[in-house]
């Protein structure tokens, strides 16, 4: 189709593409074809889902009209896309998607919150809400939209979803430009989108027929920006749909892992943001491992399929807390019943959990060290790899948290050490296994862990304080070594030594301060803040280079190294620049070089760093992981 | 202008201090031949005075109209081109700088601008060939890379140019270039010779100077010259006529220092080391240099107030932590550890003797 419309499908069932259930499929394509109807009349009254792009040329109308003939002579084929999957083997994640309330995983407190505050807006749409925006946040794959269907279908509303445009293709825009059409972004239309349902909500309503279903519009898609300006405008178009929106709008804002590479400050902007304007926020948390597995088995139940417990849960767990992965990696594995290698392998879990189940039992220092065995030993091909924010693997290092005595003594008694480097084994996996996990990078992970370590040391133990900074300071000594390599920004030079002192350097770091705290205080609140050396850095650079430039002219062509120029001259010319004195040239010099010289004090507080990673920080609570 | 500048020698014959220096200085310029020299001592001794006046006694009052320039240079190593900026003070009988700017390129610096210089040497008026003078300030903070290659451009160019090094301490500088630099030392001037300075400075300026507050003010500035000079126009401009008990303002940064010791002094706890860690990033924000904050300062002013058995043990930790914030990259880290270190020892050493 050469021209796009944006159009917002309504439909009642769960899922508007050509697919499955007969009835809704029929009822949902009326619709679409009343609405194309509408818009065919080229009245200003669009209905609610609506948003006419084209400009009232007669040409475009022409070939609006073709094109929706087209689309109707597509629907009058049995499904397009649909059909080939549909033959028996459909994707389980389709075929058994939650239809009530009950059989939705997200917690049950959180699904009643939705319920509640869509049926207030429902039944008492008339009168004059606040707000009509609901926001859910959640990870990926917690079941956002799954909810919001279920429950629309189930309070008997109308779910219209925006639907986002299909994405232009390079040569797609060539060939409209010359068409005539002018390229809108998804920015734009996603706004005039916005434009609209404030304002001709209520005439649609009363437009579509007397006993219309109440309405609840769906927004899963956000227009992705880039840049200052397009994320501005976003935020301003979000602000005036929760001002303005008349009819129930749910937004789903998937919620990503913080790494420091990704910038997704923006998710987090976004979600204040619309709290701020109003919204009511509800945030899906991760889904538990006992939830995902009442479903799995559920599942299996249905497919008359016997897969060992066991197996079950290791999916479960794999799929961190990710639904659609979950089931899709059960559907994986089923794929093919008769393997034996599946089988076997199934066997030899069984019996190890066996095995697992009763060691657990004895004493919990072997159900830590036959864990850790399971991860490694029997490694997934599918499955989420996990990850963690840097902020939770920091806490994990400062925190410290280990296994409590007693038992080891017995233990381990091969392996007697020196009372003083005795330590109870680590309550976590291995430090280095935790750090790749959050992808931290040696040199802001040992810069993280000298700026908050003290924080958790407890107050009379400064041999442990030393101990900690003295590693730290190693792991300073390692970095440096791969300092020419970075700075040269030719990491394909680094030669081999290089490449392994960062992550030699980060292990000394991070096991250093698990080592050198013996006694870690006891848990409690903690923010972990950035490292305020950087801003340091920063400023004493900005500092430097100021200095550099002026110490020339400084005395008359004579010049002077930085270190005599900051320990001498600098104090004596504010000294003599704080006393007023009656000599005139002094004054002046000391004016003209103070003013230059010395930056003024907030130069040093109002720094870009500190304010982008203030927020990241505040909102980053780490109280027991 | 500051007294420092003001009433800074111009020339040999007006050295009130290391005037037997500059009397050889001036013996070895006029017998035409002059080697590499290598000037070495402690800061506000005076070196850069000698060097200056040394240039001027070589090339007239020439040497003195220096220009500053802003020199990029681009330097082609093999694989990359490196591309430099820096900073330079020349004339057109010299070029002076800090190859050390330029950080861990030094090297490509310190080849680069010689073989340049020796390209267009300056032709004298009888048409003998001359040679240019590159001046190399602080010598001792060039990498081993880059000491090398000025071991080899030394030799090769030695024909074109003369290089004067300036370095406050010789130790750091190669064997093989010391060897071929006549090394010049210029000791710290002597309390009676600042003086001696001083009251030359308050004769021209017409100031009465007590003798004793001159020798309060040469004791302490720790040697320095500069440091003698610049208290005493901050103490001129504090209050004049001197009484007899005037407080002679210390350094702001010294004083925080000695803030920082004390506070070390009193408490020994990681939240304390948290509170230092705040006043040492203060020091760093102004860019004095992290060795001057141990070493220099922090060292003594710790040691002041130590029991004289800990002494032995600080130092060696002091020393170490120094060594380590060479090899490394970030000093506070090593500062910290050294302050926790010598937290550990008194704290013990508290418990041990008062219980």
């Amino acid at each position: 189709m050469g021209k796009r419309k944006t159009a917002v499908v309504c439909s009642t069932s769960p899922e508007e593409d050509a697919g499955r259930k007969q009835g809704s499929r029929s009822s949902s394509s009326k619709s679409f074809a009343a609405a194309r109807k509408r818009t065919r009349g080229g009245s200003s009254q669009c209905g609610v889902g609506e948003i006419s792009d084209k400009p009232p040329s007669r040409g475009a109308e022409a070939f609006a009209r073709l094109s929706e003939d087209y689309c109707e002579c597509l629907q009058d084929f049995p499904s397009t896309q649909g059909m080939q999957c549909s033959k028996g083997n459909e994707l389980w994640v389709d075929k058994y998607k939650p239809s009530s309330p009950a059989q939705l995983a997200v917690h049950k407190k959180k699904v009643e919150e939705v319920k509640n505050w869509l049926r207030e807006r429902l039944i008492a749409s008339k009168e004059k809400f606040g707000n009509h925006v609901l926001l859910i946040t959640g990870q990926a794959g917690v079941g956002k939209s799954a909810a919001v269907r279920v429950l629309a279908a189930h309070m008997g509303a109308e779910l219209c979803e925006y639907s986002t445009p299909t994405p232009t293709l390079w040569h797609e825009h060539v060939h409209n430009i010359n068409s005539g059409l002018s390229y809108r972004s998804k920015l734009d239309e996603f706004e005039a989108f916005v434009e609209k349902i404030g304002k001709y909500s209520l005439l649609s309503s009363s437009n579509a027929g007397a006993s219309r279903k109440a309405t609840i519009i769906l927004i899963d898609d956000l227009p992705v920006t880039n840049g200052r300006v397009a994320f501005g405008r976003l935020k301003k178009c979000l602000t005036a749909l929760t001002r303005f929106a008349q009819l129930p709008t749910v937004i789903l804002v998937t919620e990503y892992h913080r790494t420091d590479n990704v910038p997704t400050s923006h998710f987090e902007e976004l979600v204040s943001l619309l709290e701020r304007a109003g919204a009511y926020k509800v945030a899906f948390n991760r889904l538990t491992v006992n939830s995902i597995k009442k479903v799995l088995s559920h599942i299996c139940q249905e497919e008359k399929r016997e897969l060992p417990s066991i197996q079950i849960d290791q999916i479960a767990k794999a799929s961190c807390g990710d639904m659609r992965n979950a089931i899709n990696s059960l559907q994986f594995w089923c794929l093919s019943p008769d393997n034996l290698l599946i089988s076997y392998v199934s066997n030899s879990m069984d019996i190890n959990s066996r095995v697992l189940s009763d060691s657990n039992k004895l004493s919990p220092i072997v159900g830590l060290f036959g864990h850790e065995e399971l991860n490694c030993g029997t490694d997934f091909s599918y499955g989420r790899d996990e990850t963690l924010t840097l902020f939770h693997a920091l806490g994990k290092f400062l925190h410290n948290k280990r296994e409590v005595m007693d038992q080891i003594g017995l233990e381990l008694e091969s392996l007697t050490l020196r009372e003083k480097f005795e330590r109870n084994p680590l309550k976590m996996d291995a430090p280095e296994k935790v750090l790749s996990q959050a992808y931290g990078k040696a040199r802001p992970v040992t810069d993280f862990l000298h700026e908050n370590v003290l924080d958790f040391i407890s107050d009379g133990a400064i041999d442990d304080t030393w101990l900690v900074t003295s590693y730290l300071s190693d792991a300073d000594c390692l970095l440096a070594s791969s300092l020419l390599s970075h700075s040269s920004q030719k990491l394909t030079e680094m030669d081999d030594s290089q490449r392994v002192s960062q992550p030699v350097a980060a292990s000394v770091a991070i096991r250093g301060v698990l080592f050198g705290n013996k006694q870690p205080l006891s848990s409690r609140w903690h923010a972990i803040r950035s490292p305020r050396l950087w801003q340091i850095e920063q400023s004493a650079q900005h500092h430097k280079n100021k200095l550099m430039v002026e110490r020339f002219y400084f005395s008359n062509g004579f010049s002077l190294s930085l270190s005599q120029m900051v320990t001498d001259y600098m104090p004596s010319i504010k000294w003599l620049g704080s006393h007023t004195t009656d000599d005139n040239g002094h004054e002046k010099l000391i004016q003209c070089i103070t003013t230059d010289l010395i930056p003024p004090a907030d130069n040093f507080s109002s720094n870009t760093i500190e304010s982008t990673f203030r927020e990241k920080i505040e909102d980053d609570e780490i109280e027991d992981w | 202008m500051l007294w420092v500048d003001k009433y800074r020698p111009r020339i040999l014959d007006k050295m009130i201090v290391h005037e037997e220096v500059a009397q050889n200085l001036k013996k070895l310029v006029s017998e035409q031949d002059c080697p590499h020299l290598l000037f070495y001592g402690p800061p506000g001794s005076g070196k850069k005075t000698l060097i200056m006046a040394l240039l001027k006694e070589m090339f007239g009052p020439a040497a003195e109209k220096v220009k500053l320039e802003q020199k990029a240079w681009k330097i082609d190593a093999g694989t990359r081109t490196i591309e430099l900026e820096l900073a330079m003070l020349a004339s057109t009988h010299h070029v002076e700088l800090n190859p050390s700017d330029a950080g861990f390129q030094d090297r490509y610096i310190v080849q680069e601008i010689i073989k340049e210089m020796a390209k267009n040497r300056p032709i004298d008026s009888k048409g003998k060939k001359g040679f240019k003078v590159l001046v190399l300030n602080e010598v001792d903070k060039l990498s081993k890379e880059a000491q090398h290659s000025l071991r080899r451009t030394m030799e090769k160019y030695s024909a074109s140019c003369r290089l004067i090094l300036c370095c406050s301490s010789s130790s750091r500088v190669t064997e093989a270039v010391r060897s071929r630099c006549l090394n010049i030392r210029v000791n710290a001037p002597s309390a009676e010779e600042i003086v001696k300075v001083l009251e030359f400075i308050a004769k021209k300026e017409s100031i009465q100077l007590p003798p004793e507050f001159a020798a309060r003010i040469a004791v302490q500035s720790c040697r320095s010259l500069r440091r003698a000079i610049l208290s005493f126009e901050t103490c001129r401009v504090q209050q004049y006529p001197f009484v007899m008990n005037q407080a002679i303002p210390p350094m702001d940064w010294e004083q925080y220092v000695s803030e920082i010791a004390s506070d070390i002094m009193k408490e020994q706890s990681p939240k304390r080391l948290f509170q230092v860690r705040g006043k040492i990033y203060e020091l760093l924000v102004n860019c004095i240099p992290p060795e001057i904050i141990l070493k220099v300062k922090l060292l003594s002013e710790l040691l002041k107030k130590l029991d004289a058995e800990l002494k032995h043990e600080v130092c060696h930790w002091a020393a170490y932590y120094e060594h380590r914030m060479r090899l490394g990259q970030k000093a506070i880290f090593h500062i910290e550890a050294f302050i926790a270190k010598f937290m550990s020892i008194y704290k013990e050493f508290l418990i041990a003797t008062f219980g």
